[in-house]
C-alpha cells in the first residue's frame, strides 16, 4: 500500500496552487524555476514565492509544439505548453532560469516571447573546476540577480533575511535527506515514487510547510513494519524526471525498489547544504551571497565539463544504497544525458536499462515490456 | 611579367599571364580537370604549404579530382569558382590532413582546439612550431566523402544519429587516421552547442590532456563586456598551459604578432566578403571555405594568408572590371548556420541565387582584434562577438543587419534535426526576421550526407526562391 495516497500530493498542489493565487493578489510575486542551480535562498529572501516548474505530460508537450520544434526536449515543449494550459505555471509572474543545457538555456527566450513573462538568465559556468575566477563570476552574476528580484518585489535582500533563509533551505534538504535515506535500509517503505512527490510538493510549498510535510512522513514511516521480502534495488538516473513521469516509477516499482537516484528532481537537489554563518572560516566564511555561488557552483550535473564529479557523485550513491542496476531514462533530443550512456555502463558495471522517450503515452506498453525484460536480468 | 615579380616569399599572390584566368564562372568538376590541364607545371611546383618547406611532398596545386579519388566524392556534384586563385584554395584546403600529419613528422607540436572557434588558435600561433587546429571542421567530411563511417564511429561511442553532425569530430578522434593524436586538447566550453560539448566530453578519453576553457555565455547585451576579464583569466591558462608542452616563456611581442597575423587574415576575407556579397565576386561556397580559414587558417597562417591574397586581387580585379561570378539579377539571401551539405550553396545559386550575408556561427572570428589592446585582452575582445554567446536575438540581428544592408531578400536557416541549438534557434530567428524586415524565411534541416539533395528539400528550395521572385 502507498506509503501516501498520491491523491494526497494533488490535494496539497491544489491547495498551493489556491495559496498563490491570494498571495498575487497581495502583491506577492511568484518565482518560477527548473533546476537545481537556482539559488531559491535568494528569491525566497527577496520576499517573492518560489516555485519549481516541473511538469511533463503528453498533452503539454503537443501544446508546446506550437511555439518549439518538435526536436525540441520534450521537457521544453511542455514547459511551454504548460504555460498555456497549467494553472500553476500561470501564477508565474518572472521565470528564473539558469544557463545549463543548450535548450534550457535558449527556453525562456521562447517564454519572454511568446507569453511576456520576463525572464533572468544566470549565467553558471560551464566548466566545473572551482577555479576562483569562475566562482567569482558566478558570484557577480548572484549580484545581478539579487537586483533584478529586488526590482520584480521591491524589496531588497537583507543579509539577515538571507541567512534565515539559507539556514531554512538546509534544514529542508537535510530533511529530504534523512527521508530519502531511509531507503538505505532493505526493504524500503519509501517508494521511489513517493518520494518523487515529496520533493515536488516540498519545492511548490516552500520550506516552513515543507519541512512540517516531512516530518509527517518521517513519523509515519517510523511506525510503519518493514516487509521481510526483498527485491532488486534500483538507481535512477537520467534527464529530469516531471510529476508527470511518477507512471515509470510505479512500472518499475512493481517489481524492484528505487532506492536512490542521480536526479535533478531527486538528491541531486539535497545533496549537500550552505555553509552556515558562524562556523568555521573555511566553510562559512564570507557573505552569504558568497556562500551561495560556492556551494550552487559545486552542484554537479551532467552538463559541466569535465563531468567527472557526476560520475563520482553517482557512484558513491550506487555504493552507499548497494544499487544493484541503474534505470536511466533520457528525453529524445537531451544530449548531455544521452550521449553518456555507453560511458555510463562502463563506468559503473552494473545492468542498465536506458528507456530514451519523448512524452507519449502510447509507447508505454513497449517501456513494460523492457522495463520486464530487465528484471529479469538483474 | 617576370616569375620573380610574381612570386612572394609564400608564393604568388595574383592572377598571372601563365595561366591567365578565364572569363569569371561557376565551373564542374569535369571543366576543372580539362581547364587544369592548361595549368603550366611551373605554377604546380609553385606552391607549398608550410613555405619554408619546398620539398616535393609539400606541393598542393591540384584539381579537385585528385582529392575525389582519395574519397572526397561529393567534389564531383560541386561548382567551383574557374580562377587559380580558388583552384589553390581548393588544393590547398582538401590536403590539411596531410599537412598536420607532415606537422606532426617535422617536429612541429600539433594542438586541437575545440569549441570556441577561432580564439584559442591565435594564442597557440604565439608559440614557435605550433600547429593549431580545429576537429570541428570535421563536420564536412562525411558529405564530402559521401560516408556514414565517422557517424558510425561515434555512434559506437555513443552518440546516436539525432544530433548535429559535428558528432563525426568524435569519430575521427577514435579512428586515429583523420589528424594526428594531437599532444594537448584545448576544449572550449559555455557559449557553444550542447553537442560539441558532448563531443569534447567523451573525446577526452582520446587526449594525452584536456585542457577545458570556459567561454562565458553572456545574459544579456548590457554585460558583454564585463565578463571579459574572466576570458582573460581563461586564455591566460591557455598560455601557461602551453608554456608547459613548449617550454617555451610566450612573450607579448610573440603574442601581438600572433595577433597581427589573424588581423591579416581577417582583414582579407572582411574585404573578400565585401566584395561578394556586393558584387557577386565569388560564389557562396568559395565565401564559406574562405570565411571557415579564420578559424585556424588550415593549419597555416602563412600560406593560408598567401592563399587570400591571391582570391583578393582575383576578386579586386573582376570587381574593377566589372565581372561577376553571378549575376547581378541574382536573388539576393543571407544564410543563417553553415550548411553541413556544401552542395545545397551550389544547388541554391544554380536556381538562380546568391548569398549577399552569412551567419555561420562564426562571429567571433571574423571580427578584427583590437590591436592597440594587450593580446589576452584583445582576444578576449574580440570574442565578445561570438554567435553562441548570446541570445537568439542577438544572432538574428547579425543576419538583419546584413540583410538590410545588402538588400536580401530572403534568410534562408539550415539546421540539423535534433541539434541542440538548431532546435531551439530556428524558429525565433525566423520570427525576428520576418517581425523585423517582412522578409520570407526559409527554414530547414540538411539531411544526412548523400549523393544528391532529397527531392522534397530540392522542392522546398524552389518554392522559397520563386515566392522571392514573385515578390520583386
Amino acid at each position: 500500500m502507498e506509503l501516501i495516497p498520491r491523491a494526497t500530493f494533488e490535494q496539497i498542489r491544489h491547495e498551493r496552487v489556491e495559496e498563490l493565487i491570494a498571495a498575487r493578489k497581495q502583491g506577492t510575486k511568484v518565482v518560477g524555476y527548473f533546476c537545481i542551480y537556482a539559488p531559491v535562498e535568494m528569491v525566497q529572501a527577496a520576499g517573492a514565492i518560489p516555485v519549481r516548474l516541473m511538469r511533463g505530460g503528453q498533452a503539454a508537450e503537443e501544446a508546446g509544439e506550437k511555439f518549439l520544434r518538435a526536436d525540441a526536449c520534450s521537457f521544453c515543449n511542455s514547459c511551454m505548453g504548460n504555460f498555456e494550459r497549467d494553472q500553476l505555471y500561470q501564477q508565474v509572474d518572472a521565470v528564473l532560469s539558469v544557463n545549463t543545457c543548450d535548450m534550457m538555456r535558449r527556453l525562456p527566450e521562447s517564454i519572454e516571447k511568446h507569453f511576456g513573462i520576463p525572464v533572468y538568465q544566470l549565467y553558471m559556468p560551464r566548466t566545473s573546476e572551482p577555479l576562483p575566477h569562475r566562482v567569482a563570476e558566478f558570484r557577480r552574476q548572484l549580484d545581478g540577480l539579487a537586483g533584478e528580484l529586488a526590482t520584480l518585489t521591491g524589496s531588497a535582500i537583507g543579509a539577515e533575511r538571507l541567512e534565515s533563509e539559507i539556514a531554512a533551505f538546509n534544514r529542508l534538504r537535510e530533511m529530504l535527506r534523512q527521508a530519502s535515506d531511509t531507503r538505505r535500509m532493505n526493504a524500503p517503505l519509501l517508494s521511489g515514487g513517493t518520494m518523487l512527490d515529496l520533493a515536488a510538493t516540498a519545492w511548490l510549498l516552500g520550506p516552513v510547510k515543507a519541512i512540517s510535510l516531512v516530518e509527517e512522513v518521517l513519523r509515519i514511516l517510523a511506525a510503519r513494519p518493514r516487509p521481510e521480502t526483498r527485491r532488486p534495488r534500483l538507481m535512477l538516473g537520467g534527464s529530469i524526471l516531471t510529476e508527470d513521469d511518477r507512471w515509470l516509477l510505479e512500472m518499475v516499482e512493481e517489481k524492484a525498489d528505487v532506492v536512490t537516484d542521480i536526479l535533478c528532481t531527486g538528491t541531486r537537489w539535497f545533496e549537500g547544504t550552505v555553509p552556515e554563518r558562524g562556523l568555521s572560516p573555511e566553510v562559512g566564511g564570507g557573505s552569504p551571497l558568497d556562500r551561495l555561488a560556492c556551494f550552487y557552483f559545486s552542484r554537479p550535473c551532467m552538463h559541466r565539463r569535465p563531468n567527472s564529479a557526476m560520475y563520482e557523485y553517482a557512484q558513491r550513491l550506487a555504493r552507499e544504497f548497494r544499487v544493484g542496476g541503474l534505470v536511466y531514462k533520457t528525453l529524445f533530443y537531451c544530449d548531455p544525458w544521452s550521449f553518456e550512456v555507453r560511458r555510463l555502463q562502463e563506468a559503473f558495471g552494473l545492468p542498465v536499462l536506458h528507456l530514451d522517450t519523448d512524452y507519449s503515452t502510447e509507447n508505454r506498453e513497449q517501456v513494460r515490456t523492457r522495463v520486464e525484460a530487465f528484471m529479469e536480468t538483474l | 611579367m617576370s616569375q620573380r615579380s610574381l612570386t612572394s616569399p609564400t608564393g604568388r599572390t595574383s592572377p598571372t599571364s601563365d595561366f591567365p584566368d578565364p572569363k569569371p564562372a561557376r565551373v564542374t568538376f569535369d571543366e576543372w580537370q580539362e581547364l587544369f590541364e592548361q595549368v603550366p607545371e611551373a605554377l604546380v611546383e609553385e606552391y607549398h604549404y608550410f613555405p619554408s618547406n619546398r620539398e616535393a611532398f609539400s606541393k598542393y596545386l591540384f584539381p579537385p579530382q585528385t582529392f575525389a579519388i582519395y574519397g572526397m566524392r561529393h567534389l564531383r556534384r560541386l561548382k567551383y569558382d574557374n580562377s587559380l586563385a580558388a583552384l589553390r584554395m581548393w588544393g590547398f584546403v582538401q590536403n590539411e590532413t596531410e599537412r598536420l600529419f607532415r606537422a606532426r613528422q617535422t617536429g612541429r607540436r600539433v594542438i586541437a582546439t575545440m569549441g570556441d572557434l577561432g580564439a584559442v588558435p591565435v594564442i597557440v600561433n604565439s608559440f614557435p612550431r605550433c600547429t593549431a587546429f580545429y576537429p570541428d571542421c570535421i563536420w564536412w567530411t562525411p558529405f564530402a566523402m559521401e560516408s556514414r563511417v565517422l557517424f558510425d564511429a561515434a555512434a559506437e561511442l555513443g552518440i546516436g544519429d539525432a544530433t548535429c553532425f559535428s558528432r563525426a569530430a568524435l569519430g575521427a578522434f577514435a579512428k586515429h587516421s583523420y589528424f594526428p593524436d594531437p599532444d594537448l586538447v584545448i576544449a572550449s566550453t559555455g557559449a557553444s552547442c550542447d553537442d560539441y560539448s558532448g563531443v569534447e566530453q567523451l573525446a577526452e578519453q582520446f587526449a594525452p590532456e584536456m585542457l577545458w576553457v570556459e567561454m562565458p555565455m553572456r545574459c544579456e547585451m548590457g554585460q558583454m563586456g564585463s565578463m571579459r576579464p574572466m576570458l582573460v583569466q581563461e586564455y591566460q591558462r591557455v598560455v601557461e598551459r602551453m608554456e608547459k608542452l613548449t617550454g617555451h616563456h610566450v612573450s607579448d611581442d610573440e603574442l601581438r604578432q600572433s595577433v597581427l597575423a589573424a588581423n591579416r587574415v581577417r582583414k582579407l576575407v572582411k574585404r573578400l566578403r565585401e566584395l561578394a556579397f556586393r558584387q557577386g565576386v565569388l560564389p557562396a561556397l568559395e565565401m564559406m571555405v574562405i570565411e571557415f580559414g579564420n578559424l585556424h587558417y588550415y593549419s597555416d597562417i602563412t600560406e593560408w594568408t598567401a592563399v587570400l591574397e591571391h582570391l583578393l586581387a582575383t576578386a579586386e580585379e573582376r570587381a574593377a572590371k566589372g565581372e561577376r561570378v553571378l549575376s547581378e539579377g541574382a536573388l539576393r539571401v543571407v544564410w543563417v548556420t553553415p550548411p553541413a551539405d556544401p552542395l545545397l550553396l551550389t544547388y541554391v545559386e544554380d536556381h538562380g541565387a546568391r548569398v549577399v550575408g552569412t551567419e555561420y556561427v562564426i562571429n567571433q572570428a571574423l571580427e578584427v582584434i583590437d590591436e592597440s589592446k594587450p593580446g589576452l585582452e584583445a582576444i578576449a575582445e574580440s570574442f565578445m562577438a561570438a554567435s553562441l554567446i548570446g541570445n537568439s536575438r542577438a544572432r538574428a540581428q547579425s543576419a538583419i543587419d546584413q540583410a538590410r544592408e545588402h538588400g536580401a531578400e530572403g534568410v534562408i536557416i539550415s539546421g540539423i534535426f535534433g541539434g541542440s541549438h538548431c532546435a531551439m534557434e530556428g524558429r525565433l530567428i525566423a520570427d525576428y526576421v520576418k517581425a523585423e524586415l517582412d522578409l520570407p524565411v526559409l527554414e530547414f534541416d540538411v539531411a544526412p550526407p548523400s549523393n544528391e539533395i532529397g527531392r522534397q528539400l530540392q522542392t522546398r528550395i524552389d518554392a522559397f526562391l520563386e515566392v522571392l521572385r514573385s515578390r520583386r
